[in-house]
Formats: C-alpha cells, sequence, structure tokens
C-alpha cells in the first residue's frame, strides 16, 4: 500500500499530475523494475552514478550490473541481492514514472529520500505492509480535529487494503477534507450502530465512474448504473464495512451491527455529525468515501 | 443425495450476492437454487421447496437472517442452514448457532468454501 501513498506524496510535491500519476497506475502491471532505481532505493548507487552508466551502456555491450561493477559503484553481490529479491510496489510505480519520462532518475532519487524521511520511513518499513507505520502514515493524512484519528484511520487502512484486494491496486488516495453535504450523482450508503452511537458510511460518484467500480467488483461488463450496479457497489461497502465490525469485535470486544445499505440518486445528503470525505483517485475517476460519526 | 438431486437456496439482499453465488452453484449440477432477497421471503420460500441447504446473510430487510433462522428451524429442525454473512462478530455469530445454523462463512465467501458444503450435504452430514 506504500505505493498508494508514495503516488499521492508525488502529486501533491507537484512532481507528477493527476494524469500522468492515473497513467502510470495503469501502465506499471507491464513495468519490470531495472538495477538503477533498485540501486538508488537501496542507497547503493546515485542517480548521477546510475546515468552515467547509461551513457556508457549506450557505447558498448554489456549489461548494466556488470558495468556497475567494473565501475567500482557496487560489488557483485550487491547487485545479485538487489535482482534477487521481489521488488516492492511502489519501487515498480517510480520506475514506470522514469520509463514515461515524468521523472528523471535525479527526481526519483530525491523524491524517494523526501518521501521516506518525511514519514520516517527506512528501508525495512518499506518491505511488506507493515500495519504500525501504514496506520502512522494514513492517521497522519487523514489527520482532521475532533476526529478519533485512530478509529478513522483503521477504517481507511482497511478501505485500502479492501480496495487493492477487490478493485485494483491503480488509486491514488487524495486529501480528506470536512464536509457537511455529499452532492453526487449515485450514493451507496449504510448505517453502522455501535453501543453509543451511529456511524454512517457511504460510496459516492458520478453514474460513469460508479458503473466502472461496479464492473471491476463484480468481474463483469456492466453498461448502465442499474439495480444490479448499486446492489455491486452496496456489496463493496457492505463486505467492507463487515469486515470492519469483525475486527473492532475482535480486538475492542466492540460489538457493531449494519444496516441494510440505502441508494441515493442525484439527491445532496446533508449530516450533521463530523463527516469525512476521502477521494481515492483510481485510473478511472475518483470514487468518494463518506464516513461520518464513526 | 447426488449432488444433482440438491437444491439450494440463496437469502441475500443483494442482487449481486445472489447472482455470484448462484452462478457458481448452478455451475456443480445442482437441481435447482432458488432465491431470497429478505428475511419474510427466505421463510415462505423455504417452506414452499424445502431446499437441501440454504446459504443465509444477516444483515437484510423486513427480516434479519437470524429470525428466519429461527422461524425455518421452528417449521424444520432439520434445515440446513449456513450463515453467509459479512458481520461474523463474536455475538453474531453466537446467536446463528443458537438460532440452529450449522456453519457460518464470512463474506467474502470463496468457491471452494461453498462446494466443500454442498459436498458435505452430498454425504449426509
Amino acid at each position: 500500500m506504500f505505493a498508494q501513498f508514495f503516488g499521492s506524496f508525488l502529486l501533491n510535491e507537484g512532481l507528477v499530475t493527476a494524469q500522468q500519476l492515473a497513467k502510470a497506475l495503469d501502465d506499471k502491471k507491464n513495468t519490470k523494475t531495472r538495477l538503477g532505481v533498485l540501486a538508488i532505493n537501496a542507497g547503493y548507487m546515485t542517480a548521477g552514478q546510475v546515468e552515467f552508466i547509461h551513457q556508457v551502456q549506450s557505447t558498448v555491450d554489456k549489461r548494466i550490473g556488470d558495468i556497475a561493477v567494473e565501475m567500482g559503484f557496487v560489488t557483485k553481490e550487491q547487485v545479485e541481492e538487489l535482482l534477487s529479491k521481489q521488488p516492492q510496489d511502489y519501487l515498480i510505480l517510480g520506475q514506470t514514472l522514469v520509463n514515461n519520462g515524468v521523472l528523471t532518475n535525479a527526481q526519483f532519487e530525491k523524491a524517494l529520500a523526501d518521501y521516506k524521511s518525511f514519514n520516517q520511513l527506512s528501508e525495512d518499513d518499506l518491505n511488506g505492509d507493515k500495519t504500525d507505520k501504514l496506520d502512522k502514515i494514513i492517521s497522519d493524512f487523514y489527520k482532521v480535529d475532533g476526529v478519533d484519528t485512530v478509529r478513522y484511520s483503521s477504517y481507511l487502512t482497511l478501505l485500502f487494503k479492501n480496495l487493492i484486494r477487490f478493485v485494483g491496486d491503480d488509486f491514488t488516495p487524495l486529501s480528506a477534507s470536512v464536509v457537511t453535504c455529499a452532492d453526487y450523482e449515485n450514493m451507496v450508503g449504510q448505517k453502522v450502530k455501535g453501543d453509543n452511537s451511529d456511524a454512517y458510511t457511504a460510496i459516492c460518484c458520478d453514474t460513469d465512474i460508479y458503473v466502472k467500480f461496479a464492473e471491476r467488483f463484480s468481474e463483469e461488463k456492466l453498461d448502465t448504473a442499474d439495480d444490479f450496479v448499486n446492489a455491486t457497489v452496496g456489496e463493496f461497502l457492505n463486505l467492507h464495512n463487515g469486515l470492519f465490525i469483525v475486527n473492532q469485535s475482535n480486538e475492542y470486544g466492540e460489538e457493531m451491527t449494519l444496516e441494510p445499505q440505502e441508494f441515493v440518486y442525484k439527491t445532496a445528503v446533508d449530516f450533521d455529525k463530523t463527516t469525512l470525505d476521502v477521494p481515492v483517485a483510481f485510473s478511472f475517476g475518483t470514487v468518494h468515501f463518506i464516513v461520518s460519526n464513526l | 443425495m447426488t449432488i444433482n438431486e440438491m437444491t439450494v437456496m440463496i437469502c441475500d439482499d443483494s442482487m449481486f450476492a445472489r447472482k455470484k453465488m448462484k452462478d457458481y452453484i448452478l455451475s456443480l449440477g445442482v437441481a435447482a437454487c432458488y432465491e431470497a432477497a429478505d428475511g419474510e421471503q427466505a421463510v415462505e420460500n423455504y417452506k414452499e421447496y424445502k431446499p437441501s441447504i440454504v446459504f443465509m446473510d444477516i444483515v437484510m430487510p423486513k427480516k434479519t437472517g437470524i429470525d428466519a433462522v429461527k422461524e425455518i428451524i421452528e417449521f424444520d429442525p432439520d434445515a440446513k442452514i449456513v450463515m453467509a454473512s459479512s458481520v461474523g462478530t463474536q455475538n453474531h455469530l453466537k446467536e446463528a448457532i443458537n438460532a440452529g445454523a450449522f456453519e457460518f462463512l464470512q463474506k467474502p465467501i470463496s468457491n471452494d468454501q461453498i462446494s466443500k458444503l454442498i459436498e458435505m450435504i452430498t454425504k449426509g452430514v
């Protein structure tokens, strides 16, 4: 999941445009990480050294790794180590942006260093989806006054995991805002009833994006926002909310229940409790997740 | 009972959830697959069709899956009902088992889980 937040960081820093990012997210399934990006990430080579090797390689018929070893930039063991590891998703995204000419190796190097220091992440943290670090990135990213950050970030961390698992990993979380109203073409809402208070959750977006989201989750070809599309988006919300309340029940012994979903079309919905609108930009459009009074 | 003598009923308010499950269950070669979109319909359809196995959601309009299980069991104590729900909290689990369900599956439910249960029923477990 670091890839999604790395993408979001690049976007917020103005290093990529939303369009460039969406294209890279789309392209990255065909990307193979190359030694240069892996070595920059591991801190074995600087971007300057990588550029230099690429220049040398254009004049001689040798592999990048061999040139790097000959130049004394890295050892043979380091090359083997880099190539043997499964590349992390954020590196594949970085490599795609470099391949697409959006970032230079030097810009990638700087962005990666800034991102790691900004979030106090080590190389180890980025290997795998360490929950505590992810929770911190997510709670920092969605820090809002008057909101129980721990609760919201565990809801959102699970949401992003479920999006990756059931919808696709080609998305970028955008900055959230506190809202009093949701006014989108389509909305699926579900009340989550707790011991003391009730929360409200919803998925909203415009119709063409709504259909695309349903297509992804159902793995079926869909054309119009009919009852089946409503049921599909509604089932994703229900599935996610269900997994959330199961986690809360297991971890804190808190018992919550869900109500049947409701479907709203072209009608604004007002909220009187603290409500977060969390936009998530997929390559097919932006989907808004509403979390109220959680 | 062989698989082509078996009948199945899926109770879920989500048309999407029903379709996904039904497509797979029909592909296994069962005799019939009935649907219900809420708890009331689930009870009515059970009485009418007496399916060999029922997959029952919990959160549904009109009548919850738990209440539907209680009524079905009252009508037929041997009914084979599997809860298939997104809300597998400890309370729901206890309620479902107390109501008479024999198994509880947390969504998302894999085809593998479905086929194992159907196989169990064919062996008369």
